[in-house]
């Protein structure tokens, strides 16, 4: 196993090896035990929660690569949401509830940014205050109830409707069963992969995770590359949380609970450093394929829904371990 | 001061505190062009507050700085390189966990227009990064290799020749060679010389007065927060700056 000359050595030295060996043997588990699990609806099923858990989760691997987390992507996405069946119901065009809401997302994310690194707050806490603060303000608008959407369907049919639905597919063609959000995911994938690895920014933000008196000494500004980070972390989170209202076409006040911690396991199975300054989109996408197979898989085998959590724990710790000590 | 030409650089009266201590007070430091200062002091003497003033890293709270008989302001570190001030750190300069041709040219990347998109010019950089540290005679195997991958010399080097590389007027040297061993810290002072052959002006502060006397024209001596001694090399040895260094005092020279 320790042999130097297999390529499994140098396999096993990508920072994405954990995630793909753990997607791969749940894609094996779920095949043996799962009847219908290659259906076409299912697979789609679990690209679907790939798409919504990891559009945000590209993001918050930008965030934590720089050495920040940000605890509060779930209460964004759920106001998002919940701001866009609002106002879309209000008769709003959709499309422009959408840029709206974005800026609403953004604003959140620079109140962040400017708390951690103008004030000084740890982002642990100040992102977990900002957290409970969305939240509390979605409880108070809501009163606890849930809303249907009654707008226009513009933005749902960009983002999240099937395009069987909205092309008037035959169901027997593979492409009704995909979403606007499979692509939006792919498409993220592509320019922040592209974007952490390929530009000045992207070098940057590894330095200010990697060793931020370094990159200050450089001339990095550190605080601002951290506080866009938090930016472009409300934007996808915002993002995602307008996809999940898209496709369910509602709202509840507890929606994406749980999410924040959900996106920072993906993106640490995902071989990305708690620390900063390491980490890759791949390694991501492959934590986000792994939690959102195993969560859609382990219904497909009938096993209880609470099985989940346990589960994504398990691997969780498994791909750390794996992380720390086969490298 | 009394030169026909204004030195290169010259920092007059500055002051300097962090809460309650005052790190700096007064001091007035100049260097003049093609010319080794070694900055010596015990610990918490200022040194490294003077040069951190320099380079961008804290503002004074007194005194001015004049680079060519212009007066400059350094609200960054980016503002000091952009300047021509570069500064090799003892402990902090490189990324660990980035690549040598990165680190190389961290805060000045390299783009390349394509289509509209400014993308890092890797080739480019790490071929010019490469053939930098083959001037310069230091050898490693690849420049797109980690960092954490190097020895303590190999870093220091690195940190040099990025620091010249850039076509600086003022090289800093903070405690360049502190964890070095023997040969690695003889490698580090040949590039410091290489450097001054090549018409940098260089501040060298160490703890090892014997190691900056052999590569200094004139020795700064700083005692808390003052400036206590300014001596050429000529007019003074090792053994007499050990001894201001130590007892605060300049008598002996009188």
């Amino acid at each position: 196993m320790r042999n130097k000359a297999l390529p499994l050595s140098a396999l096993r030295k990508l920072p994405e090896f954990g995630a793909l060996v753990g997607f791969l043997t749940f894609f094996v588990i779920f095949s043996a035990f799962g009847k219908s699990f290659f259906t076409l609806s299912n697979l789609s099923a679990i690209l679907t929660l790939s798409a919504e858990l990891g559009i945000l989760s590209v993001a918050v691997t930008l965030l934590m690569v720089s050495g920040e987390f940000d605890l509060s992507v779930s209460s964004v996405y759920a106001i998002c949401a919940l701001l866009f069946i609002d106002l879309g119901s209000a008769g709003i065009p959709s499309l422009f509830v959408f840029v709206l809401v974005l800026a609403v997302a953004a604003f959140i994310g620079l109140a962040n940014g400017v708390l951690t690194t103008v004030v000084g707050v740890p982002s642990f806490i100040a992102t977990l205050g900002m957290m409970m603060a969305v939240r509390g303000i979605i409880y108070i608008f809501t009163g606890g109830a849930a809303f249907a959407y009654k707008g226009d369907l513009v933005i749902p049919a960009l983002l999240s409707l099937r395009f069987g639905e909205t092309l008037r597919l035959s169901e027997t063609d593979p492409l009704a069963y995909l979403r606007p959000s499979h692509v939006w995911f792919l498409l993220f994938i592509i320019v922040f992969t592209v974007l952490l690895f390929r530009t000045r920014y992207g070098n940057h933000v590894i330095a200010t995770g990697g060793h931020p008196e370094t990159a200050r000494a450089m001339g990095v500004k550190t605080g601002r590359v951290k506080t866009i980070n938090f930016m472009i972390c409300g934007v996808m989170a915002g993002m995602s949380g307008i996809i999940i209202a898209g496709r369910f076409l509602m709202v509840s006040p507890t929606m994406g609970q749980g999410l924040e911690l959900e996106a920072i396991a993906a993106v640490v199975i995902g071989g990305t450093s708690l620390r900063g300054g390491h980490g890759t989109i791949a390694g991501t996408l492959f934590g986000v394929l792994l939690v959102s197979m195993v969560r859609g898989g382990l219904l497909m085998i009938g096993a209880p829904p609470y099985w989940y959590s346990g589960i994504v724990g398990l691997i969780l710790l498994f791909a750390t371990v794996i992380n720390l000590k086969m490298r | 001061m009394s030169n026909e030409q204004s030195p290169l650089l010259e920092m007059t009266n500055i002051s300097k505190s962090f809460g309650k201590i005052q790190a700096l007070r007064n001091v007035t430091f100049a260097l003049n062009r093609k010319e080794v200062v070694g900055l010596v002091g015990d610990n918490g003497a200022g040194k490294s507050t003077l040069v951190k003033i320099l380079s961008g890293v804290h503002s004074p709270d007194q005194g001015e700085i004049y680079l060519e008989g212009k007066k400059v302001k350094f609200s960054s570190p980016a503002d000091a390189r952009a300047a021509g001030i570069e500064t090799v750190y003892q402990d902090i300069g490189l990324v660990n966990r980035m690549s040598i041709y990165r680190n190389f040219f961290l805060g000045r990347e390299e783009t390349r227009t394509i289509g509209f998109l400014p993308l890092l010019d890797l080739r480019s950089m790490q071929e010019k990064s490469k053939k930098a540290l083959d001037s310069l005679g230091i050898r490693i195997r690849s420049v797109t290799e980690d960092i954490s991958f190097l020895s303590g010399g190999e870093r220091q080097s690195i940190s040099v020749a990025r620091s010249t590389f850039f076509g600086g007027k003022i090289l800093i040297l903070d405690e360049p060679t502190m964890a070095l061993s023997v040969r690695e810290s003889k490698r580090i002072l040949e590039l410091v010389a290489h450097a001054r052959d090549r018409g940098v002006s260089i501040i060298f502060i160490t703890h090892n007065v014997y190691q900056v006397h052999e590569v200094a024209d004139r020795l700064v001596v700083l005692e808390r927060g003052q400036k206590i001694a300014d001596l050429l090399k000529k007019d003074s040895t090792p053994g007499q700056i050990i001894e201001i260094i130590a007892t605060g005092k300049v008598e002996r020279l009188k």
